[in-house]
């Protein structure tokens, strides 16, 4: 039996260095201007800290895998992106997503979808959030750079000694 | 490419957001006639944008935005033709006594005309600032201090932060954070709320108590060891100037933040602990070009904004400020009965604009090119962002039309203020039972009357206030976390949302600003205590 085609993978993902985020937004106003109007970035509230998430552009999509419409693809760079005109806002990505990426809130009858800034990376810069964001708590970095600096991927996002408590 | 942001460093071409005196570079991007994408290009030393600079964009084509002049016909304002608006205005000059108020946010040279129309005609002038920009200035200014911008932070190997900054100069954090990056053991001490967010990332904090004065009276204890008027929880800022001493290249970053800040007197106590400790001293404000409107005024002998209205002019040109908003409907309701022609010149619609006899657009700051001084020695030169819309003139461009032409040539802040007497912390806490509630500062208006709550983001992302209070006050009133909770004070009641913290102050709570109806049960614009100044509040159950 032949091998399945490899899927394409991203190379660099946008992680949180939990230790450095002041909560300030800037990545949310960033996305929101840098996309019509709505903002692909979600905060969630873990108690101590709001905290953004990223989509991470999974290996194995499960947003790909339940869109009945076909919305959301990947494309020839892993990333995966959301489809403008065949999206219908069922929601169904929002609750197949582990990470809670993806949010019900919906614009224009239609999920917000990190696509990366692929307008941006086009140009060679990385994406809006990491690139506004003020303390650098937003990185765009490859998984052998995020190791090469001493942090752990935690749940999608990458956090310091204690997954909660800030030095 | 990396993605760890670099310093940022002075570029001479690149637009200023004056939204703070951190005053980030901002570039735009036209994307349509009537759409802006903020670029965040890593361009000469870019370190990141918060959400403020990002709303400029927004701004530039705001539907409610001043683009035609427009005078009053009845209760309403009407739209005319430009050069007939011109024309009412030039009535400035037309004898009688006449008064300028501008806000202090524009570049120098706009200020300038200001004070250059003012004269033509005879008139007083008054630049409006915040008041905790102008007393800081105020009191710092000529007090000898090594002054600092925030991109000198990363040098620093102990930190004294004084206000909630991370939440009102998110970009300024930048620079503390490579300090602690380069320097992992640097002490950051912070005197601010417990609950805010600086204080998450402190290694000590000391909250004072919802009064003016206190911050004052907490820096005084640091730099006399004295903490007795503190109680039991200002003990441990005996130690604090050890601490600081410690450090090599000691640094006290301040702003003067909400509640507890008697400006003047706390820009006076810091600077005298910054002497004693050999440190530099990083002031920052809500105004970009504090620093250079506080120096333009004393220069010109501009009169403060409450000396013009204590003696209503005739005619009163206002340029850009929300005096009304900023000072209270009961503080300037009275003068302005007394003004028989108001004329308006700025480029956003407010409480000035809807009681002007003529109204005249004019362009926002960082759509002109300019200078700003964001601190001392932090002169900067600035491009426009991009043209104003619709061929809206820029403030100095209608000024001079009126007669205010000012040479840039000329305009000079490089002279200090004079030395002022250093004033002593005023009053304690407002009377009365109950809790302390002051208003929350947030990264995207931490000033009231901020052009951005004109934006359509910010309600979008913080769709409910909430309260942050201390876990046992909460669980008193019967609260627990994320509990709906009624906040009765002077101006009216509130439901909000409870956030709950330890670390939070006993007795006091603070609430977000940035909702109209938060603001309202302050009761500041209805003769209750100052802008930004604590109440007492009731908290139950709904």
């Amino acid at each position: 039996m032949p091998d399945a085609p490899a899927v394409p993978q991203v190379e660099k993902r946008v992680v949180l260095d939990l230790d450095r985020c002041i909560e300030c937004k800037s990545c949310m106003a960033a996305c929101f201007y840098g996309h019509v109007k709505m903002t692909g970035i979600n905060f969630v509230d873990i108690g101590p800290a709001v905290l953004p998430v990223v989509c991470r552009q999974c290996a194995d999509a499960a947003c790909v895998e339940v869109c009945p419409a076909k919305a959301m693809t990947r494309d020839e760079s892993g990333v995966v992106a959301r489809g403008i005109f065949s999206c219908r806002g069922c929601g169904s990505c929002v609750r197949a997503c582990p990470f809670g990426v993806l949010s019900l809130e919906m614009a224009g009858h239609q999920v917000a979808k990190c696509d990366l800034c692929e307008d941006r990376l086009a140009r060679g810069l990385e994406p809006r959030c990491a690139a506004a964001c003020p303390t650098g708590a937003l990185r765009f970095v490859t998984a052998a750079e995020a190791e090469a600096e001493g942090l752990a991927v935690l749940g999608g996002r990458i956090a310091g000694d204690h997954p909660i408590q800030r030095r | 490419m990396s993605s760890r942001p670099v310093p940022q460093s002075a570029d001479a071409a690149a637009a200023r957001c004056l939204l703070c005196n951190v005053g980030c570079p901002v570039r735009v991007m036209r994307d349509g006639p009537d759409r802006y994408l903020p670029d965040y290009v890593p361009h000469a030393g870019y370190a990141g944008l918060c959400a403020r600079g990002s709303i400029l964009a927004e701004l530039l084509d705001h539907p409610e935005r001043l683009v035609a002049a427009s005078r009053r016909s009845g209760d309403a304002l009407a739209p005319c033709d430009t050069a007939a608006a011109v024309a009412e205005a030039a009535a400035l000059r037309d004898g009688g006594p006449a008064a300028v108020i501008a806000d202090g946010n524009h570049d120098l040279e706009s200020i300038a005309c200001a004070a250059r129309l003012a004269a033509a005609c005879g008139g007083r002038w008054a630049v409006h600032l915040p008041p905790g920009d102008a007393g800081l200035v105020a009191s710092m200014d000529s007090s000898g201090c090594r002054f600092i911008g925030p991109e000198d932070l990363a040098g620093a190997d102990a930190l004294l932060v004084i206000g909630n900054v991370y939440a009102t100069h998110p970009v300024a954090a930048h620079w503390v954070f490579e300090a602690r990056r380069l320097r992992p053991r640097t002490p950051v001490l912070v005197m601010a709320d417990g609950c805010g967010v600086t204080a998450e990332f402190a290694r000590d904090v000391f909250q004072p108590r919802l009064a003016a004065g206190e911050a004052a009276r907490a820096v005084a204890a640091v730099r006399t060891g004295r903490t007795e008027a503190l109680g039991a929880e200002g003990k441990a800022l005996a130690a604090w100037k050890d601490r600081l001493r410690a450090g090599k290249s000691p640094a006290v970053v301040v702003s003067a933040e909400l509640g507890y800040a008697d400006a003047a007197a706390l820009g006076a106590e810091v600077a005298a602990l910054a002497k004693e400790l050999g440190a530099s001293v990083c002031p920052l404000t809500t105004y970009g070009n504090a620093w250079g409107a506080m120096r333009l005024a004393a220069a010109g002998k501009a009169a403060t904004v409450e000396q013009v209205l204590a003696d209503p002019p005739r005619t009163l040109l206002v340029i850009g400020a929300d005096v009304e908003s900023a000072l209270g409907c009961a503080a300037v309701a009275p003068a302005l009965a007394k003004v028989s022609r108001l004329i308006y010149v700025g480029p956003m619609p407010n409480r000035m604009s809807d009681q002007a006899s003529v109204v005249l657009p004019a362009a926002f700051a960082f759509e002109r090119a300019g200078r700003a001084l964001l601190g001392p020695g932090r002169e900067v030169r600035f491009g426009p962002l991009l043209r104003p819309p619709l061929g809206v003139p820029t403030v100095g461009e209608v000024l001079a039309g009126l007669g205010g032409r000012a040479d840039a040539a000329d305009v000079s802040a490089s002279v200090p203020l004079a030395a002022a007497a250093a004033p002593s912390a005023a009053s304690a806490a407002p009377e009365g039972g109950g809790l302390l509630l002051a208003p929350a500062g947030d990264p995207f208006h931490f000033a009231d009357g901020s052009l951005t709550r004109r934006a359509s983001w910010p309600q979008a992302v913080r769709p409910r206030p909430v309260l942050a209070m201390r876990d046992a006050d909460a669980a008193a009133a019967g609260l627990a976390e994320k509990s709906r909770a009624v906040v009765e004070g002077p101006g009216g009641s509130v439901e909000v949302e409870v956030v709950t913290s330890a670390a939070q102050r006993g007795g006091q709570a603070r609430a977000s600003a940035a909702f109209r109806e938060v603001r309202n049960i302050f009761a500041w614009n209805a003769g209750g205590p100052p802008p930004g100044g604590p109440v007492r509040v009731r908290i139950r159950k709904p």
